[in-house]
């Protein structure tokens, strides 16, 4: 070994840490973090399912078990054998799919109004919009239900649709508009010189670059629609009502609850929403951060 | 870019805005159409029968088929209306305002104040003469002097051991007096389990109050409450006692009480008959039942009555459309020997008149005749639920107790302040 070759090792040994040694630190971390991460956001789900498998009398037993000792289907097919159930989700689908249209047609418009329309009160209007999803929807539940027996809506699907739009608008909204603050003016301005009039630039080349965004907002509100409890308990009848209330009056009763029926409930009704979101899910992604509020 | 609005455009849209605005708002202060006053006899009508228990997988089959049975018999139709026990007050209570519900409606014991205080109940008072009814069940029924609901089922809350665990650990499941109650949870404590799952969670503390009044404290008195007195603070101390020797565990709510005994991991636990079918299903033992004997509560001193809190459902008549053939739906649905005895047989709940006390199959059951005869034989409404308020009194008691057995406050600081919102609560 030459003397250059010795200084080259003996600099090596004591050199400061490589980038290359940095980026493996970096990875290990990262994958730590998404390690601890999926536990905290699948292992419920896990216990979902487990509880689901176990028998009634196995299921508080003490230690808890990460796998049954038994398995046993018959919570799935006490489930799958009551028609009530698959009514609740009817309305859940009727519901939440229309409360998701609504609010993204209606959205639609008044975010590209608010974005670029410039009119006296224009911000006002935004933040009062806006201030509304500061109201507990349980301050108004009271008001709605009075209003909606008045014109005979109670226990009707425009009743959980109204309500539910009325709490997804806003937030679909400002959703909406930063996605159109993203979209350039010399696109519209370009479109006016070409001839089109206001409806058609909004319809014909505003809204098909906004797809991402509208399909964001309207999942953003099926899930709105899909989740309520207390306003499909209220407003709506037995003939009407959707899963979350569904699924508790079947399972949760004055001296017991049900565990295993209601995991596995709460598991098989969660499946087409899954589907839906795994296939739409690069729009929702893209939706949510393009349309990221600028201010 | 901007793209100007005229005020002209302004204007008219804004006018359209406010407009529809302002109908909807005077809708909505629009008052509610006042029922009719019922008519009870007569040709029977389609009536709504509101209860929980239409929608409970438990309770769902037998009920059904009795109320198809009455629709039936009479050629009506009978409308179900149900909600989740939880939140099925909230719910009649807003339908019952709103003038949206009229017809028969199931409820607790606990919630008759609160129902009554609207002023749409029907008297039933005419219903009750020759059914039978026990005096006991009738007075469950009546607030304010008036006989508003009839007494469906009638138990009471209290203690429910696993003989067992008793028999291991040497301990009498007739204890007469606090002294040998406690000799009993240190032996229970000996064998590794938790002696008493008694309430600890401030959601189920309501629990406290028959201790208190065990102590000697009446709660209410006349219209001024008595928290606060050196009894109830010497059973909250007593409690605390409990709590710090480990006889009775933390955050221990109804249900987790009944997992706990269901476990075998608790010998005793505090529970109406309602809650043994859950309790069975729910063990891996399956000679459970067998096991489960009720306990007498014990007295503070030597001939003092065992104090018992009144469990049970009701069923009233709300003024409307339909409330009088709904009346009648109510007093079968109660006091029919037949009817009462099957729905004893299938699901456990103890009828309440005489003559279905009397028949086979409640005599029959061990447990359910051991249970009114110990528990519910000295058993009392609670003295709270004559406030429509009542829940937010429990509540304020509860924390504090809480409080007290986290180490936070003392007894007697605790039940001054509970006793001061109590009072403040009641006006």
């Amino acid at each position: 070994m030459t003397a250059v070759d010795a200084r080259a090792l003996a600099n090596a040994s004591s050199a400061p840490r490589t980038p290359l040694r940095r980026k493996g630190r970096i990875r290990w971390g990262m994958w730590i973090t998404l390690v601890v991460i999926g536990l905290f956001a699948f292992a419920p789900i896990y216990w979902l399912l487990v509880t689901s498998l176990t028998p009634t009398n196995q299921v508080f037993t003490f230690p808890p078990r990460i796998w049954p000792e038994q398995i046993t289907f018959e919570h799935y097919v006490e489930v799958l054998g009551n028609p009530a159930i698959f009514g609740y989700l009817r309305n859940s689908v009727i519901v939440s799919i229309i409360t998701a249209l609504l609010s993204v047609v209606v959205s639609m418009y008044m975010g590209y109004a608010f974005s670029k329309y410039r009119f006296l009160g224009r911000k006002s209007l935004m933040y009062f919009v806006l201030s509304s999803q500061m109201f507990p929807q349980a301050l108004l539940l009271v008001t709605l239900y009075l209003v909606f027996a008045q014109f005979g809506l109670l226990n009707t699907y425009l009743a959980l649709i109204i309500s539910f739009t009325t709490f997804t608008l806003p937030l679909c909204v400002w959703m909406l508009k930063g996605f159109f603050d993203a979209l350039p003016d010399d696109l519209i301005e370009a479109a006016r010189i070409d001839g089109a009039g206001p409806w058609r630039i909004f319809h014909s080349v505003i809204l098909p670059l906004a797809a991402p965004g509208l399909i964001a907002s309207g999942l953003f509100a099926f899930v709105r629609g899909w989740n309520d409890f207390i306003f499909a308990l209220t407003l709506a009848g037995p003939d009407k009502q959707t899963l979350p209330p569904g699924l508790v009056n079947t399972f949760i009763s004055e001296a017991s609850t049900s565990w295993p029926a209601l995991m596995a409930a709460s598991l098989l009704v969660s499946v087409p929403v899954c589907v839906a979101f795994i296939l739409l899910q690069r729009f929702l992604v893209g939706g949510i951060t393009a349309g990221a509020v600028k201010g | 870019m901007t793209i100007e609005l005229s005020r002209r455009d302004l204007l008219r849209y804004s006018a359209i805005g406010i407009g529809g605005a302002a109908l909807l708002g005077l809708a909505g202060c629009a008052p509610a159409t006042t029922p009719n006053a019922p008519a009870t006899g007569g040709t029977a009508t389609d009536f709504a029968f509101g209860s929980w228990g239409l929608s409970e997988d438990a309770t769902k089959p037998t009920l059904q088929a009795a109320v198809d049975s009455f629709a039936a018999s009479k050629d009506v139709k009978v409308t179900g209306v149900t909600y989740p026990y939880n939140d099925y007050l909230n719910q009649l209570t807003l339908q019952v305002r709103g003038g949206q519900f009229s017809g028969a409606a199931q409820l607790d014991v606990a919630w008759l104040s609160a129902l009554a205080a609207l002023g749409k109940l029907s008297d039933l008072s005419s219903f009750t003469s020759g059914r039978g009814y026990t005096d006991a069940a009738l007075g469950a029924g009546k607030f304010d002097g008036t006989q508003y609901g009839l007494p469906w089922t009638i138990g009471a809350i209290g203690l429910i051991a696993n003989q067992e665990l008793f028999d291991k650990a040497g301990a009498s499941v007739a204890p007469t007096t606090i002294e040998e109650f406690e000799e009993g949870l240190r032996a229970l404590k000996g064998i590794g389990v938790i002696p008493y799952a008694a309430s600890t969670k401030a959601a189920q503390l309501k629990d406290i109050f028959v201790w208190m009044q065990t102590f000697g404290s009446p709660i209410i008195e006349g219209d001024k409450t008595s928290i606060g007195d050196e009894a109830s603070i010497k059973a909250v101390e007593w409690y605390k006692k409990l709590y710090d020797e480990g006889l009775i565990a933390p955050d221990v709510d109804r249900a987790g009480a009944r997992t706990l005994f269901a476990q075998a991991a608790t010998a005793l636990y505090d529970d109406a008959p309602v809650g043994v079918a859950p309790v069975v299903s729910q063990s891996p033992d399956s000679g459970l039942a067998d096991k489960m004997v009720p306990m007498a509560r014990p007295v503070l001193k030597a001939g003092d009555a065992s104090q018992n809190v009144l469990w049970g459902h009701l069923v009233v008549v709300v003024d409307g459309e339909g409330s009088g053939t709904a009346a009648e739906f109510a007093q079968w649905l109660t006091s029919d020997e037949k009817q009462t005895v099957s729905y004893f047989e299938a699901l456990g709940l103890p009828p309440t008149t005489d003559a279905a006390l009397a028949s086979d199959a409640v005599a029959a059951n061990t447990f359910v005749s051991d249970f009114t005869s110990r528990v519910t034989s000295t058993a009392t409404p609670s003295p709270l639920w004559v406030y429509p308020g009542y829940a937010q009194m429990e509540t304020a008691v509860a924390e504090q107790v809480q409080a007290v057995l986290i180490g936070q406050s003392s007894a007697a600081d605790a039940m001054k302040s509970a006793g001061a919102t109590v009072a403040g609560l009641i006006g």
